[in-house]
């Protein structure tokens, strides 16, 4: 029990305030809440981080850490240096734009609509069919999205041909500028529910006097949307949009991989990929990880922009 | 000393934890440790005493159910042994990998091509010794091969014994130019000796059956998911210019030297020719688009007329037309080439394969036991164990020989869970073994397969097509195994390279390039079809591809003065 | 006149909105649907025949063999066992903890709340990679433990993050009150915070529970060869195993084996079959935690 207060004392910034160690030891229960946990993340998260040192050598399993060939900043210089780094890199943000976007504002849209439902079985039973495709693997749905995009009786052609609007089916799946949209729509379908699960539990949260009151009011539908339900959910809207924006750069590529065919590689191939087949795959260890840290860099800088912007002008941010 | 500063860690961790809990009052019980027993340290000769081997292998095997099985039963009882199986999920390299960083190996290790990270760990036994002191039956099993598995030219030591079966017999083609019987039926049994014969049987087939069962006919499909591209795409090309199969490469016989094969400038002809089977409306336009399944589904429905690709791949969709009683709508397989100065080589041996196998690691804790093991697994006795089971359960012995009854044997061709249940089959892969083919001392073949089996299966319809070219198997179509050298250097593809070398990186760059370029190329106007090979080949050359293929042939090289001195 | 007018234009609006929402909903339910049913229609149907293609809802040769292929594993129930172990066990850890967490992250007047929550939030963007972690589990004596399905992933910045910004919608007079009345932060958390945090609080446990439910990765890595400590997920992903996996490279070790790696892997059916039997215990577990989020927490109430 007192190991805790004794380390958070060292780790917290000493400023010099006036009154620090009796705040401090008003807040004892604050830090024995909290420090543990600060040292808990130090063990599982920060101290594999020595493992980017793999970054600068030429790193072979089963060699001790002395044994390690160190090359520099060679792997970095390579990784900048490779003209398909930089095609993938354009996919990747490409596509995270595009999903950041889609894959933001329609789950929340869904989540308002939903929760202007009032028929409470209906409302529920929406929610549950809606999160369903979250379960089910890129692999099924890749497979779906292909089949119905086909044009040996796919549906979509299908239904374009009986409407004339094509009179030969489109081969959707070999285009390559059409192959960003197709993994936004994907996408969409199968996460919309589960991401809009998050808001609609913020929603909950809003007091519904306030729902009644601007009833009184006479305010409609939308003007209660606007007003109360879209401010209700907006720390939370704020807080997964900046960590969304962290995250643009690791976008992962089950979905690229198994939407794209060699006739859309590309446009399809992203930067996990690339770390994979020429990292890890090869058995480039170092090279992997040179790829991590520039990724984790770009990651932390994108945080930190989106959280400092959104400080400044909305008063939310996450740190 | 991280050791002990990470358990030191660990315990506050958990008590922080505890205690945390234990402040609010919550009552959940945080974590349960177990420990895994050790196993005993004895050696004594022969000893049937009860012992664990734990294994890692880079294949999983579904039919694996522990020593369960009468055949496991069966093992257990004769060499004491228990395996204790851990499998490969997804790329072996990641787990292998943690093992060498980690230093814990369990006691066999099956890695197939991520060897180099355990031999270079110090990780792997060197068998040598132990097979001349404890192994008769491998040595006697192997023979001259044992020369193949040392490691290199350096490093003689023999760290893995091959699982590849013995002077394996092959008795069918596996892959080549396939035709539904119904196309040469109705063509009276034409010639296909060159991909302009399987074009034009196809076209003459369209032109008159534009549709089956209602839906349009599809002239021609291949099968480019992914990695299945290389079966169906570009091996294929290789064959049909003379090559066997040696993976991305395909090596001269007389310089010994490999080049991608792609480069050659015969291949541009073959694919040449899929280009103009496109721009004439005789290819799939989704042939590069389609998923694997999408491509089954199409076979399956019958109307596909001709397929380019290994047997395996379109094993289930033939066994979907037989159940549809569709017989004319079944393929046949016909070793076209691309003129008829080459020949379909995929019949020609590599000589035996010794690349991949099991090996013995150094945190075995009994290493003389272990090589018996294996040894046991190489014997008469264990061999007829894998492959035909249990006397008096699986097989019984009539006059001298063994006999499957045909129920049984209903149920092994029949049951899906049969290996599983009985273990037949399954431990196989864990040993040496022999291959299809080979004699025991009764003059019976170890395995169940005979080309005779081949023949019960054929459909009526196929024994019809094959009377009308006059012969009884598919492979009698092909040229033989010995109107061509045994290759020396065994199979270019199983040669592996240290996994982060210059070759390893280049090699992916050329694969990459590849995946796009050729269906590029395929599916160009003819007019541009130059143009976007030659750009194809311009790519490799800016990759470097000629200083890969001169480390390749380095290796290639080295691997023939081992194999062959 | 004009108040009914202008009522009643509000009231056709409303109609039309309901109108408009309810169709759209029905649209959502059809299209979000498909793959779930397809999938069940799949597995449901005799698995050669799957292989024809064209199963869309509706199985066309049903089966029932499929789920019997997976069920006789014997290694399941253990398996099961350890998951909803895991899951359950990992699930309350999970919310108690990161709830902790972030409500002293929502005390503005916390001392170390910045040096806090950047440390911890900073956890979500970079890793040391497997092989060091996997060292780190080593060092910590983890191998082979249950502990390891629970405590490394105990500290998740994410849904921190996540119940912070639901605590900090909340009235800080509500604290205030209670600290006059003289309870201390635990208790404040304990008895004030976290009932009226349910919905966030549940959404988090669903989240918790459905990424212990269907985590493998941690098994095969660290406890693959204790079979006392498998799950159900690695179980399956064992048979699962298929060759979509393999990415390029992966080709050699197909090569020279096709037939045997074809046997290897499970028909679409099976595949199919295994969905379901590992998606339909998860879902389960969300009608009894969406009542916490749909009826809409009365926070007037507890005020």
């Amino acid at each position: 029990m007192e190991v805790s207060p004794e380390k958070a004392h060292t780790a917290v910034p000493v400023k010099k305030k006036k009154s620090f160690w009796k705040t401090a030891l008003d807040q004892k229960l604050l830090y024995l809440m909290s420090i543990p946990f600060v040292i808990w993340v130090f063990v599982f998260n920060y101290l594999p981080v020595w493992g980017w040192t793999m970054a600068f050598q030429n790193f072979r399993p089963g060699r001790a850490f002395t044994e390690q060939e160190w090359v520099g900043l060679t792997h970095f210089i390579n990784l900048f240096q490779d003209d398909y780094f930089y095609l993938v890199l354009r996919n990747t943000v490409a596509m995270s734009v595009m999903l950041l976007v889609a894959g933001f504002t329609i789950p929340i849209i869904f989540a308002v609509l939903l929760n202007e439902v009032r028929h409470s079985l209906f409302k529920r039973s929406v929610q549950t069919i809606s999160y369903l495709p979250h379960f089910v693997s890129w692999v099924v749905v890749a497979g779906i999205v292909t089949k119905m995009l086909s044009t040996d009786g796919g549906i979509v052609n299908d239904i374009l041909m009986a409407l004339n609007i094509v009179d030969s089916p489109v081969q959707f799946m070999s285009k390559e500028k059409w192959f960003w949209w197709i993994v936004t729509f994907s996408d969409v379908w199968k996460e919309m529910g589960w991401n809009s699960i998050i808001f609609l539990a913020a929603m909950a949260g809003i007091d519904p006097q306030l729902y009644e009151a601007a009833k009184v009011d006479g305010a409609g539908r939308w003007r209660r949307i606007w007003h109360i339900t879209l401010p209700g959910i907006r720390p939370t809207m704020m807080v997964i949009l900046i960590l969304s924006i962290g995250g643009m750069i690791s976008i992962g590529f089950e979905r690229q991989l198994l939407l794209g065919n060699s006739l859309v590689k590309e446009y399809s191939d992203v930067l996990e990929l690339y770390a994979l087949n020429y990292g890890i795959g090869l058995g480039r260890y170092s090279y992997g990880t040179a790829i991590g840290i520039f990724n984790s860099i770009v990651s932390i800088v994108l945080l930190l922009l989106a959280n400092g912007i959104f400080k400044r002008f909305t008063k939310t941010s996450v740190m | 000393m991280k050791h002990w500063f990470g358990k030191l860690l660990g315990i506050f961790l958990v008590l922080s934890l505890m205690v945390a809990l234990a402040a609010c009052g919550g009552d959940e019980d945080s974590s349960k440790q177990e420990e895994k027993d050790s196993d005993s340290m004895a050696s004594d000769d022969d000893s049937l005493e009860p012992i664990t081997f734990t294994m890692f292998s880079a294949d999983t095997n579904p039919s694996w159910d522990g020593m369960n099985s009468a055949v496991g039963q069966a093992i257990q009882e004769a060499t004491g042994v228990t395996l204790e199986a851990d499998f490969a999920i997804g790329d072996p390299k990641e787990r292998i990998a943690l093992m060498a960083a980690g230093g814990e190996y369990p006691d066999f290790i099956l890695p197939k091509g991520d060897g180099d990270l355990l031999v270079d760990a110090g990780a792997m036994l060197d068998l040598t010794d132990l097979i001349e002191e404890h192994a008769p039956n491998i040595k006697a099993m192997y023979g001259d091969y044992l020369k193949r598995m040392r490691w290199s030219e350096d490093d003689h030591s023999i760290y893995f014994l091959a699982t590849a079966g013995v002077d394996e017999e092959y008795w069918s083609p596996g892959t080549g130019f396939w035709l539904q019987h119904a196309v040469v039926e109705e063509l009276g049994y034409p010639e296909i000796n060159t991909v302009e014969d399987f074009e034009n049987a196809i076209r003459t087939y369209y032109e008159k059956h534009p549709e089956i069962d209602g839906q349009p006919t599809i002239p021609l499909t291949l099968n480019a998911d992914d990695w299945r591209m290389l079966i169906s795409v570009t091996n294929p090309a290789v064959f049909a210019t003379g090559g066997s199969d040696d993976g991305e490469w395909v090596v001269d016989f007389e310089t010994q030297e490999a080049t991608l094969h792609y480069r050659r400038p015969e291949e541009r002809e073959y694919f040449r020719w899929l280009n103009h089977l496109n721009a004439e409306g005789l290819l799939d336009p989704e042939a590069f688009v389609q998923q694997y399944d999408q491509y089954v589904a199409k076979i399956s429905s019958g109307r596909v007329l001709g397929l380019i690709d290994a047997d395996w791949h379109i094993a289930d969709a033939q066994t979907a037309l037989r159940e549809d009683g569709k017989y004319e709508r079944m393929y046949g397989v016909y070793p076209a080439t691309l003129t008829k100065d080459y020949k379909f080589a995929t019949f020609q041996s590599s000589g035996y394969l010794a690349g991949w196998g099991i090996g013995i690691s150094v945190n075995n804790p009994d290493p003389v036991r272990a090589i018996k093991f294996l040894d046991w697994m190489a014997s008469d006795e264990a061999q007829i164990l894998h492959n035909w089971g249990v006397e008096g359960e699986h097989y019984t012995i009539e006059d001298g020989k063994r006999v499957i009854s045909p129920e049984e044997m209903e149920k092994r061709l029949s049951d899906t869970e049969y290996n599983k249940r009985t273990g037949i089959e399954v431990f196989r892969a864990y040993g040496p073994n022999w291959g299809d083919g080979v004699l025991d001392p009764s003059g019976q073949t170890y395995t169940i397969n005979t080309p005779d089996q081949i023949k019960e299966n054929y459909t009526e319809k196929e024994k019809e097509v094959l009377a009308n070219y006059g012969v009884e198997m598919w492979k009698d179509l092909y040229p033989s195994a010995d109107e061509f050298p045994v290759k020396p250097w065994g199979a270019a593809w199983q040669i592996n390279w240290e996994s982060d070398s210059d070759i390893a990186l280049k090699f992916q760059r050329a694969q990459d390039t590849m995946y796009r370029r050729i269906p590029e190329a395929i599916l160009a106007k003819p007019e541009d079809f130059d143009k976007v090979y030659d750009t194809f080949m311009d790519d490799l050359d800016k990759i470097g591809v000629e200083k890969m293929e001169a480390d390749f042939n380095e290796l290639l090289q080295a691997k023939i003065r081992l194999w062959n001195d | 006149m004009a108040k009914r007018a202008k009522l009643s234009k509000t009231n056709l609006n409303e109609r039309l909105f309901d109108i408009f929402n309810y169709t759209l909903m029905i649209l959502v339910i059809v299209i979000t649907l498909y793959p779930f049913l397809n999938v069940l229609a799949l597995s449901l149907n005799e698995s050669t025949d799957t292989v024809r293609g064209g199963i869309y809802i509706w199985p066309r040769e049903f089966t029932l063999d499929n789920y019997a292929v997976i069920l006789q594993y014997d290694t399941l129930i253990t398996g099961f066992t350890n998951s909803v172990l895991r899951t359950v066990i990992g699930t309350v850890l999970g919310v108690f903890v990161c709830s902790m967490i972030a409500y002293t992250l929502s005390r503005k007047d916390f001392q170390a709340r910045k040096f806090v929550s950047t440390v911890i939030v900073l956890t979500m963007f970079f890793s040391g990679g497997l092989i060091p972690t996997y060292m780190l589990i080593r060092d910590l004596g983890l191998i082979n433990s249950f502990a390891v399905y629970i405590l490394p992933g105990l500290v998740s910045a994410w849904n921190i993050i996540i119940i912070r910004s639901f605590m900090d919608g909340l009235p800080f007079a509500l604290q205030e009150s209670a600290k006059i009345d003289g309870a201390n932060d635990f208790t404040i958390y304990w008895k004030i915070i976290l009932p009226i945090c349910k919905p966030v609080l549940a959404t988090i446990a669903l989240f918790i529970a459905v990424s212990q439910w269907n985590a493998w990765f941690d098994t095969y890595i660290y406890n693959s060869t204790n079979p006392a400590l498998t799950t159900l997920q690695y179980e399956l992903m064992k048979i699962l195993q298929n060759t979509t996996t393999s990415t390029s490279g992966g080709i050699d070790s197909v090569r020279g084996q096709g037939l045997e790696l074809m046997k290897r892997v499970s028909p679409e059916s099976v595949r199919m079959a295994i969905t379901i039997v590992t998606v339909v215990p998860i879902l389960l577990v969300y009608p009894f935690l969406q009542r916490y989020f749909v009826k809409g927490m009365t926070l007037g109430a507890v005020k």
